[in-house]
Formats: C-alpha cells, sequence, structure tokens
C-alpha cells in the first residue's frame, strides 16, 4: 500500500491542459476572478493542511461525535435555562447572524471549488463547504429545541427570512461577500480577512466568555467551529499572496474593504456581547482589548509581512474602537422592539468598567445612559415603550447600518449625490466603498427610502409586525423591564 | 412635508425629521430634540447647521433651501 506522501500530491494537483476548449473559457475572469492569470502562475498553489478527503471525513466523524455527546450533558433547554437573562441575548444575537450566514458561505466555498484556479485551493474549498454546511446545521439543530421555551430562538432560523433592519444589514454583508463574489474576492475577503483576520473574537475571545459564564454549550459549539474555520482560512493568504504579485493595488483595496465591512458588523454583534450582555462578574476583558490581542496585532502583522499598508482610514478605525459598539448599542437599546433580543441598561457598576475601559470616549455615552435611566426612573416597571424612541432612523447607504458613525459629539454621517440621486453614509470609508463601486451599490434602497417610497410602513409598530416580522412575544424588551436594584424610580406630575 | 436627516449633539444615531417647508430653525430643532429626547436631554440653547453654516433661528427650512434627505446638525453649547 502507498504511503500517503506517495499519493498525497496525486490527489490534490489534479490540473490538467485543456485542448478542447480556452482556459478562459473555464476559468471566467466574472466566475474566478482577476488578474486573470495562466493556470502556470497558480500551479505551486499550496496551503499548510493538505488534507485528504478520507482524513477530513474521519476528523469531522470524531468532532460531531464529541459534540453530540456534549449536548447530551449539556445541551438541554434546562441548561439554557440557567444562563444569566442578558447572554441570552447574546446567545440569540449569535444565533441568528450566524447559520444562515455559514450556509451563504457553502456557497461561497462552492464557488471556490468550481472556480478557483487550483486544484488544490478546490479540494480544500470542497472541504471548506462541507464544514460551512456543518456550521449552519449545529446552531439549527441545538436553538431548535429551545424554541418552545423561548420564541425569541425561532429568529435562529427566521432572521435572513426578514426584512428586520439588522438582517437586512446582514445580508447585504454576506450576499455579496459570499454569494456574489468570484472565486478570488471570495478567499480575500472571506478567508483572509473574514476568517484569519476576525474570527478569533468569536472563537477563542468570545468563547472564553462563553467559559466564564458557564455556557459550555456554546464554548464547545464555537471551539468545534473553529477547528473547521482554522483549516479552510488557509485558502487566503496563497491566493492573496498571488494577486499581490500582479496586482498589488487591487490587492490593497480588497483588504481595505473588507476589513471595513467585517469590522463594522463584529463591532454590532460581538461588541455587544462583550461590553453589555455578558454579564458585569464574567468580564475578563473589554470588547476593545480582545479586539487589539485577537484581531489588530496579528491583521496588521499578517498584511505587513506580505508588504501591504494598513487601511488608508486606519486612524478612523482605532477611534471607532472607541466609539462605534457603544453608539450603536444605545441606539439599539432605544428601539429595541426592532429586533429579537433582550437588551440591558448598563447600571453604575457596567458604566464604571466601561469608562475605565473607555476613559477617551465613555463621558458621551454616560451621558446618553444617565438621560436613559432618567427616563425609567419616571416610568413604570415594564413600560417599554415609556423608554422607546419612536421617530424613524437613519441607515447607511453602503453598510445597511444605522447612522450611528463618530462620536456623540460628532456624528461622522457624509452625503453625496450620485446620477442625480442623493445617498448617506455613516463614515468616510462606508462612502469610500460606495464610490469605488457605485454600479455594485446605487440600486440598493435603505429602509428610510423604502419608507419614502411606500414600501415599508412609516408607523413604528406596522414596521415591527408587518415589516420586521416580529410580534410582541418576539420583539425585544428591556431584559429586567427597567427594575433594576440600582433603580430608584420616582414618580412625576 | 421634507424628509431630513437630523444629527444631534450628544446623541448616538441620525434620526429622520419630517419638516414643513415654513419650519422655522428653532423649530426643526425643537422636532429633533423631542424625537431624541429618551436619549439626550432637550437644551434651550442650540443652534441649526446646514452645510457648514450656522442658520438663524427665524430662518425657514425652505429659505436657507432645505430639501429631502439633506443632512442637518443641531449642536449644543455645552459640548465640545
Amino acid at each position: 500500500m502507498l504511503k500517503r506522501s506517495q499519493w498525497l500530491e496525486n490527489a490534490r494537483k489534479l490540473d490538467w491542459e485543456f485542448s478542447y476548449v480556452q482556459e478562459e473559457e473555464v476559468f471566467p475572469e466574472v466566475a474566478s476572478g482577476k488578474p486573470w492569470l495562466a493556470h502556470e502562475q497558480w500551479k505551486h498553489w499550496d496551503e499548510p493542511y493538505r488534507t485528504s478527503f478520507t482524513e477530513y471525513v474521519r476528523m469531522q466523524c470524531k468532532k460531531e461525535d464529541a459534540l453530540a455527546a456534549i449536548r447530551e450533558a449539556i445541551g438541554k433547554p434546562e441548561d439554557f435555562r440557567r444562563l444569566p437573562r442578558s447572554w441570552l441575548s447574546a446567545l440569540k444575537l449569535h444565533a441568528a447572524t450566524l447559520p444562515l450566514a455559514e450556509f451563504a458561505a457553502v456557497i461561497g466555498n462552492l464557488r471556490g471549488a468550481r472556480f478557483g484556479r487550483d486544484s488544490a485551493w478546490r479540494t480544500m474549498a470542497t472541504l471548506g463547504a462541507l464544514d460551512e454546511l456543518r456550521h449552519t446545521q449545529i446552531p439549527l439543530s441545538s436553538m431548535h429545541g429551545l424554541v418552545r421555551h423561548d420564541e425569541q430562538f425561532d429568529w435562529t432560523h427566521r432572521f435572513y427570512h426578514s426584512n428586520n433592519w439588522v438582517a437586512i444589514a446582514a445580508r447585504h454583508f454576506f450576499d455579496e461577500l459570499l454569494l456574489s463574489s468570484n472565486a478570488i474576492e471570495f478567499a480575500v475577503g472571506t478567508h483572509f480577512v473574514f476568517e484569519t483576520g476576525f474570527t478569533n473574537l468569536q472563537f477563542v475571545a468570545l468563547s472564553s466568555l462563553a467559559h466564564d459564564v458557564g455556557d459550555r454549550m456554546f464554548e464547545q459549539t464555537l471551539n468545534s467551529i473553529q477547528s473547521d474555520e482554522a483549516r479552510h482560512a488557509q485558502i487566503g493568504l496563497p491566493v492573496l499572496s498571488a494577486i499581490l504579485e500582479h496586482d498589488p493595488v487591487y490587492a490593497q483595496y480588497l483588504l481595505d474593504k473588507w476589513f471595513w465591512r467585517a469590522w463594522l458588523l463584529f463591532a454590532v454583534v460581538t461588541g455587544f456581547s462583550m461590553d453589555y450582555l455578558t454579564p458585569l462578574e464574567h468580564r475578563s476583558r473589554s470588547f476593545k482589548e480582545f479586539m487589539e490581542e485577537w484581531v489588530l496585532d496579528q491583521y496588521v502583522r499578517s498584511i505587513e509581512e506580505l508588504g501591504l499598508k494598513k487601511p488608508w482610514y486606519w486612524d478612523t478605525f482605532l477611534s471607532s474602537l472607541d466609539n462605534y459598539h457603544h453608539m450603536v448599542y444605545a441606539s439599539a437599546y432605544s428601539y429595541r422592539a426592532s429586533v429579537w433580543f433582550d437588551l440591558v441598561v448598563p447600571g453604575p457598576g457596567e458604566r464604571a468598567w466601561l469608562r475605565e475601559k473607555y476613559p477617551r470616549s465613555w463621558d458621551g455615552f454616560d451621558r446618553i445612559w444617565q438621560t436613559v435611566t432618567e427616563r425609567w426612573e419616571e416610568s413604570d416597571v415594564g413600560n417599554d415603550f415609556a423608554v422607546h424612541g419612536t421617530a424613524i432612523v437613519t441607515f447607511c447607504n453602503l453598510c445597511q447600518l444605522v447612522l450611528s458613525g463618530g462620536t456623540p459629539a460628532k456624528n461622522t454621517a457624509t452625503t453625496m449625490i450620485h446620477d442625480g440621486k442623493k445617498y448617506i453614509f455613516c463614515s468616510e470609508p462606508c462612502r469610500w466603498i460606495f464610490e469605488r463601486e457605485p454600479e455594485r451599490y446605487a440600486g440598493h434602497r435603505d429602509i428610510v427610502k423604502r419608507v419614502l417610497a411606500g414600501e415599508a410602513p412609516a408607523n413604528l409598530v406596522a414596521m415591527l409586525t408587518q415589516y420586521f416580522g416580529l410580534r410582541f412575544e418576539t420583539w425585544g424588551k428591556d431584559a429586567f423591564g427597567g427594575d433594576y436594584e440600582w433603580l430608584k424610580r420616582r414618580r412625576v406630575g | 412635508m421634507i424628509p431630513l436627516y437630523g444629527f444631534l449633539q450628544g446623541d448616538s444615531i441620525g434620526l429622520l425629521v419630517l419638516a414643513d417647508e415654513n419650519d422655522t430653525a428653532a423649530e426643526l430643532a425643537e422636532k429633533l430634540q423631542a424625537a431624541a429626547r429618551i436619549r439626550v436631554q432637550a437644551e434651550a440653547n442650540v443652534r441649526v447647521v446646514y452645510q457648514g453654516l450656522l442658520i438663524a433661528s427665524n430662518t425657514t427650512v425652505a429659505q436657507a433651501q432645505m430639501s429631502a434627505l439633506d443632512r442637518f446638525d443641531v449642536i449644543k453649547a455645552d459640548l465640545p
């Protein structure tokens, strides 16, 4: 019997020269990506795992067995009910945004499996597609049993099928990155930036928080998924290295575009969870500290080793580390009925912790939370709409998230006219991305424009129920009904 | 009604304000402050900024030539 080293290359490197068709027809630029290079330029493509299909199946079987055993032991509804209320919200936020995005990643990987420019790349992308299918199924399956106990968990599946504002933003991001990108842009945007650059934030940092909170099921789920991601994310670097050699300007553009877009999404999903929804006694570090440790150091080092530069907006990004997720959380709290999970008001202890962690920016946010607290002080317990916004909020025409860029003192929203139409963006990087590819983005209508066009209702309750697909039972509320130990209720009038 | 993007200094988000063309800058500021009141205490001493210029409090939306989906800011004196 042949040893692995004797047959592996024959199994991974299966490219041949085409005689009946041109190579450009087999791998058209529209699907394979640019710069279009003959296979000669890709033939040395390699990645460190070099996994065979047999090895993959054996390994995945073990992971599935381990996860099933853990789920059997600690994945029952009563185990979830023991978790802190605010942490359950973090779980619902992740449960909704994760699985069907992973399913879109199956399609992105399959595009790589067909249009990737080397057979070893295509082999790894095939395994990546199988990975992502697993990452779709695990949370869908583990959250399904919870729906009967808490209907908000139904949003694990419902989320991407809704017109909820967060879903519109997430779809805008993932549709472009995972469903419509060519194989090269997918490899750079997804494997290099999103998976290599950002997902340690989830799989290492958030996983450790889940451990501290006592959510062993989520911790183990993240760990199991991480082991897959670490493998297929390796597609990114060799693809980036190849295009860097032939078109460094384009390589830099792809990195800068997807770093900014990924940052905004992670700031909302992970930033909320780490700095607000994790109970104070379980917090070890702030979102910013986790970002600095698990994203910034590694990402900057990896791009500089390749001879690439930090994104041109680096100073804006560093400032947003102190501000962006705080801006969006305060906004989301005051429009919490528009989401499918409950939110909390940071109390005196949390506010002191946030001030310590964000000394440069917290003053502006503390004023906001002081005002929110005063509104609750003059409202009855459970009267959520007494402390809730009713005006229509505004959205960025690129990222589709709320216009919460900058700081409370200075919002960075910026407007422009393109083809006679007005557009508004939360930040200069979002505007820059739009300006680079207006044909890709100009046709998308944000919620404000849908309201003005009569496609979506302007009335808040109609918007929540008819357009966002929420009901009283499922829309977000204050997790404690405004009934906090530290809050002194007073009668007014 | 003219839909405008309003940004109140001290707030965390931009809001859509439906303005009448006869609204003065002072009334516009009042509308935005009312819409943001759960996050930001309303103040009397505010000014409207449009296209980088301070607008006199009695100038109307029409006189300032604001049109649909333009941005305006309401700034407060006590914030940096």
